[in-house]
């Protein structure tokens, strides 16, 4: 992703980064900071909640197994309260029982823990940019959910109701490889709208109300996690 | 515009049904006039008689008093008292030497009277028809013969006296009869019998196993009362024809008049058995077509036998003309409607019968100049044959639906034993793939929270510690590794593209840091064909071979640029072959004689590997190396095997 010129300057992102295994947290911090962004780092939720609590940042970074409680509740809470910050959670697999959890109670992004510094960086200022990433795996996951099936498949539940027919057919150009041009091209749409729509996809997948009998569903598969 | 341009044609559709429909009847009514033709023809065929020099004609006729000269054949009024015969008187010439050189017996052959003879040869009685039952039917025309004995006759002219007994319903009749050799005379007596007599019995007969039959029927079949009503008839008919001659006459004279007279009550029931086998509706006041029969049988037990007989000819025979028109008419609408056999038979039939019926009533009334034979019982066996005819015809249809029935069952029982197969396995993959997911889920969870968390921390941890790079690129590898593992264990459908999506994701990734760009071109629409028998183990040795090609492309070849291609080649064959091919533009490696690496023993042991799992898949590896890149070319079968037997 080439950085365009009206993006906003990297120091002027503030990044709450949260990840309880120390190399881990230190290697990220090391990545997002080397890149210029103004990160503040905690180890536990509680930690995270007094930071929060001080200044409230524009990117949320979280694992979602912590010592004292789990990232999804942090996630969600965020989410809430401050509904400007781009939230994108840290997974080791990239696998979608994290990472859709995660999209359901309102992340929009995620990141491997064992990326590449650069590729650190540059998903942070994508977010920022209004850029959700998506991996084909996770694309795979939700079309698949968009389709009929007599019996729940296993994994976290998903509502896919509202996806429109536009919005499954780029999830399947993602999981079937093909790069964002060549979905705009088939689709006939203009290549800059694309990442929006996945923005919108993840937007969609969002559980509200803390009511919802998928929501607590979810809550119970998390617990298992 | 859509109906101004339909209307003509309907109409013009319609107008050719109803000119098909008047040509049929057209046709029908064609048929049976030609019917009534051949009927009338037959029946103004005269019958064989015996030569004329022995027939004698002249007689004397004393009745109530009067006497007058007569000449056979002759009709008396008919009469209520058995005891007021009519008498006729004549006589014949017997020339003993002509007779007695030839040994030869002489008879008296009567060919028709009505109803009862006493015949007297020179004052001796030789014959009373009284006493044969059958001779005692008026609707019989049977002929009586009596041998003369020797010893009565007398050379020249003899003395014949004949009793002409009247007992109704219809007038008396004696036809002309013949005096001569016994052996000139039997011979038509014979046809006569065999005809008037032996046949209606054969008929009869016929008529009673028919009825047993339609009792079968009936009684097997109870929602069919049209089978009971013929049933009926067909019982009624075979016992007025057998019952009176076996029962002892005098005892029962009204029991045998009224079953003489049950034709009203049969033809009620052949228009019964007409109404409800050819389908039309039973009508409001139906039963009233049993009303005259039903009076007539009371008269029957309740009167005597004059006045059944009055009744039977003002009432009966009129009312079985009705029934006899009626069944006509169903028979000719639905033969009109549905053109089956047993209709075009049975209508063939009732005409045959009413043809019969016509000459029989002006016979009777003596409108019709003729001897007096009655035809209508030996018509009557054209409609049991058409009823026989039509039973069998609807028996071997029903036969054949049966058949088409079983046969179509059984299609249908394939069908769905098909179906069910089907389903049975779509249920069973359902069923592995929901035990294949739950366990991906399982080892998911396990790995995240176990060796995936560890290994992020080995990455890490090398990098802090700058100098062990070696140990963070095996435990990223290892991490890349773990996330192949868990992708291919996903179910995707048979779609390998799905697979190749989440590789290029981690191609991508692996290849940013090297600054490697990756050229993906998918140049069928469609990319690869489906393999419904694709399996996780399939993915995981196609993706590896993609995985060492790429590796071999970074490390070894220093290449700056990788293209991987996807296409679907057809060759012919309807489902195409699914073909990746990995290309770059490094400085490649020399290949031995024998296809491997020569160059590092490292590269041998991946070129080995990757072409033991392209054999594994049944996929064929194609590799070709030179100075300006390298290209590996995977084919994929049309079929992957289902194990991995064929291992290498």
């Amino acid at each position: 992703m080439t950085p365009s010129n009206d993006e906003i300057p990297a120091q002027d992102i503030t990044i709450l980064l949260l990840e309880d295994d120390p190399p881990t947290l230190w290697r990220l911090q090391d990545a997002l900071v080397k890149a210029g962004f103004d990160v503040a780092a905690a180890a536990t939720l509680a930690e995270a909640r007094a930071s929060l609590a001080g200044r409230v940042p524009k990117v949320l970074l979280t694992d979602l197994q912590l010592p004292d409680g789990h990232g999804v509740d942090l996630i969600r809470e965020t989410r809430q309260r401050f509904p400007d910050t781009e939230i994108m959670v840290i997974s080791i697999l990239g696998d979608e029982e994290s990472v859709i959890a995660a999209i359901t109670v309102g992340a929009t992004g995620y990141l491997l823990k064992d990326a590449f510094p650069t590729d650190i960086a540059s998903t942070v200022r994508d977010l920022v940019a209004g850029h959700s990433p998506i991996s084909a795996s996770i694309a795979r996951f939700i079309v698949r959910r968009t389709q009929a099936s007599a019996e729940p498949p296993p994994g976290p539940p998903l509502n896919t109701t509202r996806l429109t027919p536009r919005e499954i057919d780029i999830l399947w150009g993602i999981a079937k490889g093909f790069s964002y041009a060549e979905i705009a091209s088939h689709l006939g749409m203009s290549r800059q709208t694309v990442p929006g729509h996945i923005k919108s996809i993840y937007r969609k997948l969002e559980v509200h109300t803390r009511g919802e009998a998928v929501f607590e569903a979810l809550q119970q598969g998390l617990i298992k996690l | 515009m859509t109906e101004v341009l339909a209307k003509p044609a309907s109409t013009g559709g319609q107008a050719v049904r109803s000119r098909k429909q008047a040509s049929r009847v057209f046709q029908y009514i064609l048929l049976q006039a030609l019917i009534v033709i051949v009927c009338i023809f037959a029946l103004r065929q005269p019958l064989p008689e015996p030569p004329s020099r022995y027939l004698v004609t002249a007689f004397t006729l004393e009745d109530r008093g009067t006497i007058r000269p007569v000449t056979l054949p002759d009709f008396v009024p008919t009469r209520l008292s058995m005891d007021d015969p009519a008498l006729y008187r004549g006589g014949f010439t017997y020339d003993s030497t002509a007779a007695r050189d030839e040994q030869r017996a002489w008879s008296i052959y009567l060919p028709r009277f009505t109803n009862g003879v006493e015949i007297f040869v020179n004052g001796v009685e030789i014959l009373d028809s009284r006493r044969d039952p059958t001779a005692n039917r008026p609707d019989r025309a049977t002929p009586e013969i009596a041998l003369i004995p020797a010893s009565l006759l007398r050379d020249g002219a003899n003395d014949l006296a004949i009793r002409l007994y009247i007992w109704g319903p219809v007038s008396g009749f004696l036809d002309r009869l013949y005096v001569g050799p016994d052996e000139a005379l039997r011979h038509y007596y014979e046809q006569r019998t065999l005809l008037f007599v032996t046949l209606p019995m054969v008929f009869a007969a016929w008529q009673g196993i028919l009825a047993v039959i339609l009792i079968v029927l009936w009684v097997v079949r109870r929602n069919e009362p049209a089978y009971g009503a013929l049933a009926v008839a067909m019982a009624l008919g075979a016992i007025q024809a057998f019952l009176p001659s076996a029962m002892d006459q005098p005892a029962y004279p009204e029991l045998n008049a009224t079953l003489l007279a049950s034709g009203p009550l049969e033809s009620a029931f052949v228009l019964a058995f007409a109404i409800l086998f050819f389908g039309r509706k039973w009508p409001r006041y139906g039963a009233l077509i049993f009303l005259p029969g039903v009076l007539l049988a009371l008269v029957g037990v309740f009167g005597d036998v004059a006045a059944i007989r009055q009744f039977f000819l003002i009432f009966g025979l009129p009312d079985v003309g009705l029934n006899l028109v009626l069944v006509a008419l169903i028979v000719a609408w639905s033969e009109l409607r549905r053109q089956d056999a047993p209709s075009l038979l049975l209508g063939c039939a009732v005409t045959i019968v009413l043809t019969c019926f016509a000459h029989d009533i002006l016979s009777v009334l003596q409108i019709l100049p003729d001897r007096r034979l009655f035809f209508i019982r030996l018509s009557y066996s054209a409609m049991l044959v058409a009823i026989g005819a039509g039973l069998t015809w609807r028996f071997a249809q029903a036969l054949n639906r049966v058949d088409g029935f079983a046969a179509h069952l059984a299609v249908q029982l394939r069908e769905a034993e098909e179906k069910l197969k089907l389903s049975f396995a779509r249920e069973e993959e359902r069923a592995r793939a929901a035990a294949l997911s739950r366990e991906r889920t399982r080892l998911m969870r396990d790995l995240h929270d176990g060796l995936g968390g560890q290994l992020v921390s080995i990455v890490a941890l090398s990098e802090r510690g700058e100098a062990g790079s070696g140990v963070g690129d095996a435990a990223r590898a290892a991490l890349k590794d773990l996330r192949l593992v868990i992708d291919s264990m996903d179910d995707i459908g048979g779609d390998l593209m799905l697979a190749l999506g989440s590789w290029r994701d981690r191609a991508t990734a692996q290849l940013r840091p090297h600054g490697i760009a990756l050229d993906w071109r998918v140049l069928s629409p469609q990319g690869l064909p489906v393999h419904p028998e694709l399996r996780p183990w399939h993915v995981i040795q196609i993706v590896r071979i993609l995985d060492e090609a790429m590796t071999n492309a970074v490390k070894h070849a220093e290449a700056r640029r990788i293209s991987v291609s996807i296409e679907t080649l057809h060759d012919g064959a309807s489902p195409g072959c699914g073909c990746i091919t990995v290309e770059d533009d490094g400085k490649g490696f020399a290949l031995a004689p024998g296809g491997a690496a020569a160059e590092t023993r490292h590269g041998a042991r991946g070129l080995r590997n990757m072409r033991s799992r392209a054999a594994r898949c049944g996929a064929a590896l194609e590799l070709v190396s030179s100075g300006g890149g390298t290209s590996v070319r995977l084919t994929l079968p049309r079929r992957f095997p289902d194990s991995d037997a064929i291992a290498g």
